[in-house]
């Protein structure tokens, strides 16, 4: 319960930085703040509270946590900084020929 | 006006938090099955695989096919952002920090390098893995860059060199696989007749290999995203 609620809120302040601010730099790291509390949340609710997934011999041992979401989460933690570092350079690229990050500047200036 | 706006829009979100809030709680807290693949895993990966790290045992024996396709999206990443940011001439860039800041980095690089060649080896045996220090190799080559100034970083570890890692990294990751189809018939599977004691340096078959080529090409291809984004603010910073 205290999971998703934590879940809930860290997603939608990601989304109301979207939403609201005025920089697309800021849109991205509200992006990013997204992407965080999905995969605090998928790591959490798989959590069995037990031992991180790595054993010390061959013996098996018992009460480890659930490897499967952690290697799923590490692919998309690589694939959120690629898509971030993208994006950045999208607005590197836009920032040239606007000298603007704002959203609201753009259709005025591609007007002219 | 734009005040509504804010209350609006945060009123919206509290809703959208309640709705969320009472379809996630559908969920069960315990995935509890009896023939999971959480069970097969834990009770088998070591003896399949030889990794003592279940993680690493999954991305790159069960699931290494993906994790090449996730390389795939790194390169793919790394050529929009070069072609993107292209740039012919090297501009006139910072020359860096101070003298004692450049002393101290100097004598602490070997052991950064070392301590990320540690962590892509020992992948198999203890937390870490080709991605996590192939990120600490590329961040030798961002204090090159913001120590030693981006001239340093182009002269010392030029380009070709980095693009050079980054297509050897990529190559050895897929001349395993092409030997995997040699050797029992299906891409990327696991040599087995490199295995040895579990908890040996070189024990967990084709899985340290893996690890070596994806931490180079992790490395590489960071480097490359930081030197193409620097190249482009030093060059604007230059003309103004």
């Amino acid at each position: 319960m205290i999971n998703h609620i934590v879940f809930i809120f860290i997603f939608l302040l990601g989304f109301y930085a979207i939403l609201v601010k005025k920089s697309l730099i800021k849109m991205v790291i509200g992006l990013n703040i997204m992407e965080g509390a999905i995969f605090y949340w998928f790591i959490a609710i798989t959590d069995r509270g037990g031992i991180i997934p790595i054993v010390q011999s061959t013996q098996v041992a018992f009460n480890l946590n659930d490897p499967i979401p952690q290697a799923l989460i590490l692919t998309g933690i690589v694939i959120g900084a690629s898509t971030s570092a993208f994006l950045l350079t999208l607005i590197i690229e836009l920032n040239k020929f606007t000298d603007s990050t704002n959203p609201d500047q753009l259709g005025g200036i591609i007007e002219d | 006006m734009s005040r509504i706006k804010h209350i609006s829009i945060v009123i919206i979100l509290a809703f959208l938090g309640l709705i969320m809030l009472l379809d996630l709680n559908k969920i069960p807290n315990q995935f509890e099955y009896a023939n999971s693949i959480y069970h097969h895993i834990t009770n088998n990966a070591v003896g399949e695989t030889g990794s003592l790290n279940f993680v690493t045992a999954i991305l790159y024996d069960y699931r290494a096919y993906d994790s090449m396709g996730e390389s795939t999206i790194i390169f793919g990443a790394v050529s929009g952002i070069v072609l993107l940011l292209s740039r012919k001439t090297l501009p006139v860039s910072s020359h860096g920090l101070s003298f004692i800041v450049k002393r101290t980095y100097g004598m602490l690089t070997p052991f950064i390098f070392l301590f990320s060649v540690y962590i892509i080896a020992h992948g198999h045996l203890s937390p870490g893995g080709g991605f996590q220090g192939g990120v600490i190799l590329g961040a030798i080559s961002i204090i090159f860059s913001i120590v030693y100034g981006s001239e340093f970083d182009y002269k010392r570890y030029t380009p070709t060199t980095k693009t050079l890692l980054e297509t050897s990294g990529a190559l050895l990751f897929i001349g395993i696989g092409l030997i995997g189809i040699i050797y029992s018939g299906s891409f990327l599977s696991n040599l087995n007749i490199l295995n040895s004691e579990p908890g040996s340096l070189l024990s967990a078959g084709s899985i340290p290999f893996i690890n070596l080529g994806i931490g180079f090409k992790i490395g590489a291809g960071l480097a490359i995203i930081f030197y193409s984004m620097i190249q482009k603010t030093f060059k604007e910073e230059a003309s103004l």
